[in-house]
C-alpha cells in the first residue's frame, strides 16, 4: 500500500529552463494608428513544456487586453520564438508586466513564469 | 631604386587593408532563466502523509535562477496548496511548505535568506546580485488528520516566478 503511495511530485529528468527577453521591453508605434507594439523572445529549454501563455498586466496584476500572433505559443524543445504584443494606446500607460507562463502537461510539475516590465 | 620605391608606395594601401582589424562584437542581454535543477518526489513516511523531505523518503525539488543583471528581478517560489492530479479524496488535505536558498554563485547573495519575504505559500527573494541561486522547496501534505491517502498517483505543482523590478 505504501509503495503505491510513494509518488513523484516531479518525474526525474535533466535540467530544463525557460527564458524570456528583454527584461525591459519598450513599445513603439505599430503599422496601425492608435496601436503600439513591442517584441519579446522566449527560449524553451524545457522538454516537458510545449506551450507558453502570454499575458499583459497592470501594476495590480489586472489583465490588460492585447493582441499577439498567439496567446498560447506552441514551442518545440530548444526553440526560440519571437512574438509581437500589440496594445491600444489608450491602455498603454497602464501596461506594467508582460509575462510568459509554461503550460502544464502530464508529468510536468514545475510551472515557470517570467515577467518583463515596461518602465 | 626609384622604381622599387614607387612600387612600394603603390602597394602600401593594399598591404594596410590586409592589416585591418576584424572586431568581434557581442551583446549580453539582461535576462532571467528559470531552471528545474532537481525534480521533487513525495515520500510516504506515514499512511496519512506525503513529504518531499529526505528524512521522509522524498526528494526536495530545486529550482535555479540565473540573472545577468543585479537588482533587476524578484524571485517568487510558491509551494503547492493542492494536487493537480490525485485519486478521489473525501477529506481535506493540510499543506505546509517552505523555500530556502541552498546554493549561490556569489558571496553577495549570502543575505538572500535573511531578507526573504514569505506570505501564504509564496516566498519572495530580491535578486540583488547577478549570478545563479538555487532554491529548495519542501512540501508536505497531510490527509484528514490521520486518514490514509488512497492508493494512486498524486501530482502537485511548484510555481517559480521571475518578475522584473
Amino acid at each position: 500500500m505504501r509503495a503505491l503511495l510513494l509518488l513523484a511530485l516531479l518525474p526525474f529528468c535533466n535540467a530544463v529552463a525557460h527564458e524570456m527577453t528583454p527584461t525591459y521591453p519598450t513599445f513603439s508605434d505599430s503599422f496601425m494608428a492608435g496601436i503600439s507594439v513591442t517584441t519579446l523572445n522566449i527560449f524553451n529549454k524545457r522538454m516537458d513544456v510545449s506551450y507558453y501563455e502570454i499575458g499583459v498586466f497592470d501594476k495590480e496584476w489586472v489583465p490588460i487586453p492585447f493582441v499577439s500572433q498567439y496567446t498560447v505559443i506552441p514551442m518545440a524543445y530548444l526553440d526560440t520564438v519571437s512574438f509581437d504584443v500589440y496594445v491600444s494606446n489608450l491602455s498603454l500607460g497602464s501596461v506594467e508586466y508582460i509575462c510568459s507562463v509554461s503550460q502544464m502537461q502530464a508529468g510536468t510539475t514545475v510551472s515557470s513564469k517570467i515577467c518583463s516590465r515596461v518602465k | 631604386m626609384k622604381k622599387v620605391l614607387i612600387a612600394s608606395l603603390l602597394l602600401a594601401p593594399s598591404i594596410s587593408a590586409y592589416a585591418t582589424e576584424a572586431p568581434i562584437t557581442g551583446n549580453v542581454q539582461t535576462r532571467c532563466l528559470i531552471t528545474t535543477d532537481t525534480n521533487g518526489v513525495y515520500g510516504n513516511p506515514l499512511p496519512s502523509k506525503l513529504s518531499t523531505l529526505a528524512a521522509d523518503g522524498g526528494v526536495v525539488p530545486v529550482v535555479r535562477y540565473d540573472v545577468t543583471l543585479a537588482d533587476a528581478y524578484l524571485a517568487k517560489v510558491t509551494t503547492p496548496t493542492a494536487f493537480t492530479s490525485n485519486p478521489t479524496l473525501v477529506d481535506s488535505v493540510t499543506w505546509t511548505g517552505s523555500t530556502t536558498v541552498t546554493n549561490t554563485t556569489d558571496v553577495g547573495m549570502a543575505g538572500y535568506e535573511a531578507a526573504k519575504v514569505t506570505y501564504g505559500s509564496t516566498t519572495q527573494y530580491d535578486l540583488t546580485v547577478a549570478g545563479s541561486t538555487w532554491f529548495s522547496s519542501e512540501s508536505t501534505a497531510v490527509y484528514g488528520g490521520t486518514k490514509s491517502f488512497p492508493g494512486g498517483s498524486y501530482t502537485a505543482i511548484i510555481l517559480a516566478e521571475c518578475i522584473a523590478k
